[in-house]
C-alpha cells in the first residue's frame, strides 16, 4: 500500500537516517528560544574550536535583553485619562480617520514590528519594505569602485592606507616613518572643497621622500558627481543589515570577576563563571554559583 | 511678527513659478528623542545660536508612574515628580523609533496642543498646525511601517500644512560647524547651507550610530548602528550595584542619576583596573578613582551626591554614636563605585566586555566608511562630530580621537569634535534648515499633497525616490 521512495538529495552521501545541511552560523533569533535537546553537546563543545558555547550564547542574548529594558518589571502604566472638558473641547478638531484609529489601538512593540518586516523581507521584498541589503545596491556601483570596495571590506583596509598602499607597493617597514604627512593633509580635504573631479589621475601628497618612486604616496581622488549622486540616491539598509557587525580585532575578548569586576583569572569549575582570586571564588561558591552539573 | 513678514516675501520670491505649493512659513522643529524631545519654534536666520537654542525645550518623552500611584506625562514630569524611589517609565519610543502612538498622542497632545495658551507653553504651543511646518526627525533605518505611522499620525491626527521627516543626524551638516573645527568660512553669503563631508556620531539613550552626511543627505549604505546606548549603560550599571552593594533593580532614574555624576571614559583601561584592585584600595593612588556616591533620600528633600571614597566610613558607622558621626551621616547610604565607573562607560569602546558580538565606535566608523570609495575616507575622518548624551561621559572624546587615530590610516587627518551642546545640536540643525525656504521647500510635502496622493507616497518621498 505504501511505498518507501528515495528521492534525490543534494549530498551524494548514503547516509540513513539524517542529511548534511548547510550550517549557517548563528542565528541570534533561534538561539533566544530556549534549547530543549542537545543541550549537553553545545556545553561540551565550549571553548573548543575559540567560538563559544551555545548556552553561552544564550545566557548572552537573556542578559542582553535582560539590559534593554524599560523598567525591571513588567508594568502597565495606563494613559492618564484627561478630564472630559478638555475632551470634549478637542473634538472639534479630532476627527479620527480609520489610519488613526488603527494606529492608535495597535498595542505591538518593536519586536512584532520587527518580526513583520523581517518575515516580509524573507517573503521577497512584500508589502512596504524596500530590496535591502549590499546586493540589492551593488548594481549601481561602477566596477571601479566595487573593487575598491570589495578589497575594502575584507580587513581594516577601510582607509585609504591599505587601498593607497596596495596601489603602490610601499615596503610596510618604512610606511610608518615616511608617511605621516600632517602639513599635507589640508589638500586631501581641500580636494573636495574644489571638486576636481575632472582630474583622472590621483593627487601626490608631498613629502620630502617623492624622489624615491617607490615612497610616493597618492591621494585617492574623489569620486566623480555621478557616483556621489548614486550613491545618494541608495535606498536604506533595513534595520539588521544595518547593525555593526564584530570588530575587526582578533583578540580573545576579556574576562571580568563576577564579583568584583576585577580581571577574571578563575574559572567555576560547575558554572563556569569567572572569579578574580580565592575571595571572591569562596563567595561565589557558598551563595552565587547555580550550576547543577 | 517680524520672522514671518521677512520669511514669507523671501518665500514668495524663490518661488513664483509654483504658486499652489504653498509650505507654511512658521516651521516648528521636534527632535523626537527616546529619552527626551527638543522641541521649539525655528527662528530668524540672522539670529545667533544662543538666541536660537533659547526656543529649544527638551521635554521628558516619557509618562512616569510614581510610588505612590500617580501618573505624570511629558512636561509635567519636570515639575510634579519629587520622590524619583521606584518611578517607572513608559516610553513611547522604543530603540529610537516612535513605536507606540496611543502614549506619545498623550504627550504630544498635552506638549504641544494644549487648548489655551498660557505664558507656560507659549513657546511650545501649535495653535494652527495646518498654518505650521513640523521638521521631525527620525532614527536611521526605521522600519517603513513605524515610518507610515508617523506620517499618518501627523498628517491625519493634527494635519500641519507642511511636514519633513528626515533623519536627525544630517540636520546636523546645516550647523555652523566650521568654527567647531577650526576652518576658515568658505562662504560668506548669507546663504545657510550643509557642510559638505561629515560624519555624524550619535550617541544616545537607545543606541549609538554612524551617519556620513554628504551635502546634507545621509548616505545610506554606510550608516551603521551599535546597540549600546544610555538605557543599556545605566541598566548595566544598576545590574552591577544590584549585585555588589545595595538592590537598586527598581531605581532606574537615580542610577541613570549616579551614572551621570561618576562614570567616564578611561583612557587606560589596565591601570585604572589596577588602581581599583581592592587590595590596592588603601593606597593614595585609589583615592583618585575609587567614589562614594551619597543616595537620595526624599524624605529628607535631599539629592545624591559624589564625594571622595572614605575607607574607613564604614567601619566608623559600625561604632555608631562613639565614632562621633553626626546623625545626618550615619543615616546616609552610600555606594562606593570604583571599577564601575570606567567598565560601564567602557562598552561603548568595547562591546564584547559582555559579550556582544558588536564592535565598538572607533571599529563602527571604519567599517562605515569601508563601504565608501576611498576618496571620501579622508574628507569623512578630518569631520567627524560627536552628538548625543553620552559625549558628555568625561573621557570620551579623548578616547574616541586617540582609537581612532590609532586604527586611521596615518595619511588622514583624524579631527574629533563635540557640538556645543550636543543634546540640541540636531535641533538647532533643523532650525537653520527652516531658514533656507528653498531647501525645505525640496524636502517637505504640504497638506494638500498628502491629501492628494496619501501616506504611501510620503513615504516614498521621504525616502528620496519620488
Amino acid at each position: 500500500m505504501f511505498r518507501v521512495e528515495l528521492l534525490a538529495n543534494s549530498s551524494s552521501h548514503a547516509t540513513p537516517g539524517y542529511t548534511y545541511v548547510a550550517d549557517r552560523g548563528f542565528d541570534p533569533a533561534k538561539a533566544a528560544m530556549a534549547p530543549a535537546l542537545g543541550r549537553k553537546r553545545g556545553i561540551h563543545n565550549a571553548g573548543k574550536g575559540g567560538d563559544i558555547s551555545s548556552r553561552r550564547a544564550n545566557a548572552i542574548i537573556r542578559h542582553l535583553a535582560e539590559l534593554d529594558r524599560e523598567n525591571q518589571r513588567d508594568v502597565q502604566i495606563p494613559v492618564p485619562a484627561r478630564p472630559a472638558k478638555e475632551a470634549g473641547a478637542r473634538v472639534s478638531r479630532t476627527k479620527t480617520t480609520s489610519n488613526v484609529r488603527r494606529i492608535l489601538v495597535s498595542q505591538k512593540t518593536f519586536r512584532n514590528h520587527l518580526d513583520d518586516e523581517e518575515a516580509a523581507i524573507a517573503a521577497g521584498g512584500g508589502g512596504l519594505s524596500i530590496p535591502v541589503g549590499a546586493a540589492a545596491v551593488a548594481p549601481v556601483i561602477p566596477s571601479r569602485v566595487k573593487v575598491v570596495a570589495a578589497a575594502a571590506a575584507s580587513r581594516r583596509s577601510s582607509t585609504p592606507a591599505s587601498t593607497a598602499a596596495a596601489r603602490k607597493k610601499r615596503p610596510s617597514a618604512v610606511a610608518a616613518t615616511t608617511a605621516t604627512p600632517a602639513p599635507s593633509q589640508p589638500e586631501t580635504t581641500d580636494a573636495e572643497v574644489e571638486d576636481d573631479t575632472a582630474e583622472p589621475k590621483h593627487k601626490l601628497i608631498k613629502t620630502e621622500h617623492d624622489n624615491d618612486p617607490l615612497l610616493r604616496s597618492y591621494a585617492p581622488t574623489m569620486p566623480s558627481e555621478r557616483i556621489m549622486d548614486r550613491l545618494l540616491a541608495e535606498p536604506a539598509l533595513s534595520y539588521n543589515a544595518s547593525r555593526a557587525g564584530p570588530p575587526i580585532s582578533t583578540q580573545l575578548p576579556r574576562a571580568f570577576c563576577c564579583m568584583c569586576g576585577y580581571w577574571g583569572k578563575i574559572r567555576c569549575k560547575s558554572c563556569h563563571l569567572r572569579t578574580c582570586g580565592l575571595d571572591c571564588y569562596k563567595v561565589h561558591e557558598d551563595s552565587r554559583c547555580g550550576a547543577f552539573f | 511678527m517680524v520672522t514671518k513678514s521677512r520669511t514669507s516675501t523671501k518665500a514668495a520670491k524663490n518661488s513664483p513659478d509654483v504658486p499652489a505649493r504653498h509650505i507654511p512659513n512658521k516651521t516648528f522643529v521636534i527632535d523626537n528623542g527616546a529619552y527626551t524631545m527638543k522641541a521649539g519654534y525655528a527662528c530668524d536666520p540672522s539670529s545667533s545660536p544662543e538666541e536660537a537654542l533659547s526656543n529649544c525645550i527638551s521635554i521628558p518623552n516619557a509618562i512616569v508612574k510614581t510610588r505612590d500611584n500617580r501618573i505624570w506625562t511629558g512636561t509635567q514630569i519636570a515639575s510634579h515628580v519629587t520622590d524619583w524611589n521606584e518611578a517607572v517609565f513608559r516610553r513611547p519610543v522604543e530603540k529610537g523609533y516612535i513605536v507606540n502612538w496611543e502614549a506619545e498622542r498623550e504627550i504630544w497632545d498635552q506638549t504641544f496642543f494644549e487648548e489655551k495658551a498660557t505664558a507656560r507653553n507659549k513657546q511650545l504651543r501649535i495653535a494652527h498646525p495646518e498654518e505650521t511646518t513640523l521638521v521631525l526627525t527620525e532614527a536611521p533605518n526605521n522600519l517603513p511601517v513605524l515610518q507610515r505611522n508617523t506620517d499618518e499620525m501627523v498628517m491625519e491626527e493634527w494635519g500641519f500644512g507642511g511636514y519633513v521627516r528626515c533623519l536627525g543626524p544630517t540636520l546636523n551638516a546645516w550647523n555652523e560647524v566650521q568654527s567647531l573645527f577650526g576652518d576658515p568660512l568658505n562662504k560668506t553669503d548669507s546663504d545657510i547651507m550643509p557642510k559638505d563631508c561629515l560624519l555624524v556620531v550619535d550617541s544616545g539613550y537607545s543606541h549609538t550610530t554612524v551617519t556620513p552626511v554628504y551635502k546634507g543627505q545621509p548616505i545610506q549604505r554606510a550608516i551603521r548602528r551599535l546597540d549600546v546606548g544610555g538605557k543599556l549603560l545605566t541598566n548595566y550599571l544598576k545590574e552591577i550595584v544590584s549585585m555588589r552593594q545595595y538592590n537598586m533593580v527598581d531605581e532606574t532614574y537615580i542610577m541613570n542619576e549616579v551614572k551621570e555624576a561618576v562614570c567616564f571614559v578611561s583612557n587606560d583601561f589596565k591601570s585604572d583596573m589596577e588602581r581599583t584592585w581592592k587590595a590596592n584600595r588603601k593606597r593614595e593612588e585609589a583615592q583618585s578613582v575609587v567614589v562614594d556616591y551619597v543616595l537620595p533620600d526624599p524624605n529628607a528633600h535631599k539629592t545624591g551626591f559624589m564625594r571622595p571614597h572614605d575607607p574607613l566610613l564604614h567601619a566608623k558607622k559600625k561604632k555608631g554614636a562613639l565614632s562621633g558621626l553626626s546623625a545626618e551621616v550615619l543615616s546616609e547610604d552610600v555606594l562606593v563605585l570604583g571599577n564601575e565607573r570606567f567598565t560601564v562607560p567602557e562598552l561603548l569602546f568595547t562591546p564584547s566586555d559582555i559579550g556582544m558580538q558588536q564592535a565598538g565606535i572607533p571599529d563602527m566608523i571604519l567599517q562605515s566608511l569601508s563601504v565608501l570609495p576611498p576618496g571620501l575616507h579622508a574628507a569623512f575622518l578630518a569631520n567627524v562630530l560627536v552628538v548625543g548624551g553620552n559625549s558628555c561621559i568625561p573621557g570620551f572624546m579623548e578616547r574616541l580621537e586617540n582609537d581612532l587615530r590609532g586604527i586611521a590610516s596615518s595619511e588622514c587627518v583624524v579631527r574629533v569634535r563635540r557640538a556645543e551642546d550636543p543634546f540640541r545640536f540636531t535641533w538647532l540643525g533643523g532650525s537653520r534648515l527652516a531658514s533656507n525656504r528653498e531647501e525645505l521647500g525640496k524636502l517637505a510635502i504640504t497638506r494638500q499633497e498628502y491629501q492628494e496622493y496619501g501616506s504611501g507616497w510620503a513615504g516614498r518621498r521621504f525616502a528620496g525616490m519620488i
